[in-house]
């Protein structure tokens, strides 16, 4: 096991390496090269010879990716051209946002996922069953932001029933320690402002959750299947024990290994959905931050958030298959 | 009928029909399937015939309609009612089709074509050239998706072109990594081991033996891509980083701007988002009935098999799918 683990860590560094090598010749790739893109409009051409020395782009290739690796490691990740800020320090607070949101929305769709799946196998062929598989079919066929905006229809605006914008009312005052909200104002013990939290978060977690659920379903659903037709099944109810007890210890934990592991490949699917939701409710978050970003053309934020959206992408990837071989030995050989 | 051709009909053993005639065949007896071909051929009637079916044009602009309020909903005249131009929503819907249309078989064309090539390349010849291709899929593979399209975007400015290259790059990958894993497959088969024995060449071993036969799951792959590269595409386009004429009327440009009016006039949203889930279901439909009728393990074979096909496909109990025979 331990081999296996220390084998997926290194083969990390070639993914990182090719990771960094490809967003610092994307840089270079943009139209008039990283000096007027870093500048945006206001470039005059001393000032891109101010930025060409200032970042060394007047040095060999090899020298400049030397010292990008350099500045990027110690995490200095820019500034951005808009607010002027530091990259890291807005990623501080933005990361935080869409974490909050992506957990919700995983949440919601284990929550619901899971049992839809179980119970439509369980009434395999019947109505019930048939109708799990329209939904689940409807929900992968469904663009998350027409999702969001048709959520946020009926919810808020027909409705009146959920705020529409944002994580928070403007009236809430809430320190922000964390920068995850609801532990913010778990920290700071004060439920109003909790409740008002949560109630951003609804809207958000269903839209960008809802595919994910739909997968669930799917999964579970054969998942179940496949589980219920084994040997060692068929022998529990054989010797007798009741169904509630077969579907508990027997069906569902073994039905469970496969869930797990399509639940950690969601994991790119949010990340993306997230831009998407987090547009359509004014989330902000990363999603927001980045399409700013591409609308002011703010590279310094772009390179240094998708760089760094990737990076968490690839440990998740890390901990999914580290999990799975955890629990399908077969894996750990291969 | 003979005892033994019924004796043989009882144990699944047909006379081997050609795959193409048996997944036809199968395909054919899917509801499911031919749910999807109705849709799908619908949206293609749509997108070849927008100018007959449009009642005006996707540009035309009569501003007299908006007067007072924004905006009329449907009447006989403007069947989905009008926009805030003063544009009839469905011509425009009628027109986006050809959009989704063109943007989902280019992008998925680009990365099926080059994705196929560097997995063929990668499957068949092996060695360094295999592990350098691989290695670079799974630096693309590990941007998100959608991050991996703006990030081209980006790079390449905001336009109908620009977002059709950048679903077909995000497509690559996925290409590549499935024709190598079926090349691979293939390649240990008994009749390539023959065509080998016999002196065939290399790459008629290729392109004649292994290939024919390595290509269901990626033509499955397709069905399922277009329907991923037109929700892509529309996601782009609402994102603002579609064709920059707001003019033109692409299903997930018009869906960007209907925030403002979603309280006065909510069809604006409704009506191309329907039209989006609609050809996306189509497709999703035709991929999973595909992938029911190519799976050679399920030739003649219906019912509780067909659900194994569904984690088979994920790569999830294969095995199973096997021992359950």
């Amino acid at each position: 096991m331990l081999k296996f683990v220390v084998r997926r860590l290194l083969l990390l560094i070639p993914i990182l390496l090719g990771l960094s090598i490809l967003v610092f010749f994307w840089i270079r790739a943009l139209p008039g090269g990283p000096a007027e893109a870093l500048l945006g409009e206001r470039a005059t051409e001393e000032s891109i010879e101010q930025i060409n020395q200032q970042y060394g782009l007047d040095k060999p290739v090899y020298v400049q990716y030397w010292s990008y690796i350099k500045t990027t490691a110690s995490g200095d990740l820019g500034t951005s051209i808009t607010t002027r800020r530091a990259v890291t320090d807005e990623l501080k607070q933005r990361f935080p946002a869409t974490i909050e949101l992506t957990i919700a929305a995983m949440t919601f769709a284990i929550l619901f996922g899971i049992p839809l799946g179980f119970f439509a196998a369980k009434r395999y062929g019947t109505a019930t069953d048939h109708a799990s598989l329209v939904l689940s079919l409807l929900g992968v066929s469904i663009p998350v932001f027409f999702l969001a905006i048709l959520l946020k229809y009926v919810f808020a605006v027909k409705l009146g029933l959920l705020p529409t914008v944002g994580r928070i009312s403007a009236t809430i005052d809430l320190e922000h320690p964390t920068n995850f909200y609801l532990l913010d104002a778990l920290l700071a013990g004060d439920m109003d402002a909790f409740w008002d939290v949560s109630k951003h978060m609804i809207l958000p977690a269903i839209a960008l959750g809802s595919i994910p659920l739909a997968i669930t379903a799917r999964i579970t659903r054969a998942s179940v299947l496949d589980v219920q037709n084994e040997d060692y099944v068929r022998t529990a109810r054989a010797k007798g024990l009741s169904p509630r007890v077969v579907d508990e210890r027997h069906v569902f934990r073994n039905a469970l290994l496969p869930i797990v592991t399509i639940v950690g490949l969601q994991a790119g699917l949010l990340l993306s959905g997230a831009v998407l939701t987090e547009t359509v409710f004014a989330w902000p978050g990363m999603g927001t931050w980045l399409v700013d970003a591409i609308r002011a053309r703010n590279f310094p934020v772009l390179q240094g958030g998708i760089l760094f959206v990737s990076f968490i992408f690839v440990i998740i990837n890390l901990f999914v298959d580290v999990t799975y071989a955890l629990i399908n030995p077969r894996i750990r050989v291969s | 009928m003979s005892i033994a051709e019924i004796e043989a009909r009882e144990v699944g053993l047909d006379a081997p029909s050609g795959l193409w005639h048996d997944a036809w065949r199968r395909l054919r007896r899917n509801p499911g399937a031919i749910a999807g071909f109705v849709l799908v051929g619908l949206f293609v009637t749509v997108a070849v015939f927008a100018p007959i079916i449009a009642t005006h044009g996707p540009r035309e602009q009569n501003l007299s309609l908006l007067q007072g309020t924004c905006c009329p909903g449907p009447s006989a005249d403007y069947f989905f009612g009008v926009d805030p131009l003063g544009r009839d929503l469905f011509s425009r819907v009628v027109y986006g089709a050809r959009y989704s249309l063109v943007i989902g078989v280019v992008s998925v064309a680009v990365g099926l074509s080059i994705g196929a090539l560097i997995g063929a390349a990668a499957g068949y010849l092996g060695g360094w050239v295999d592990s350098v291709l691989m290695r670079l899929m799974d630096i693309m593979l590990s941007i998100p998706g959608l991050l991996l399209a703006i990030g081209i975007v980006a790079a390449l400015g905001p336009g109908l072109y620009q977002i059709m290259i950048a679903v077909g790059v995000v497509n690559i990958p996925i290409f590549a990594r499935l024709l190598r894993g079926s090349i691979l497959a293939q390649r240990e088969n008994d009749f390539v081991l023959a065509a080998r024995a016999v002196g065939v060449r290399r790459h008629r071993i290729l392109f004649s033996h292994i290939l024919p036969n390595a290509i269901s799951p990626v033509i499955v792959q397709g069905t399922l891509a277009m329907a991923t590269a037109i929700i892509d595409v529309a996601g782009l386009g609402f994102l603002g980083l579609g064709p920059q004429d707001p003019a033109t009327p692409e299903w997930g440009t018009m869906l960007s701007d209907v925030n403002d009016y979603l309280q006065t006039a909510p069809w604006l949203a409704i009506v191309p988002g329907i039209a989006i889930v609609l050809s996306v279901l189509g497709f999703n439909l035709i991929g999973d009935g595909l992938r029911e009728a190519l799976d050679p393990k399920l030739r003649g074979r219906t019912g509780k098999f067909r659900e194994r096909s569904r984690l088979s496909y994920l790569g999830v109990g294969r095995r199973k799918a096997v021992s359950g025979v």
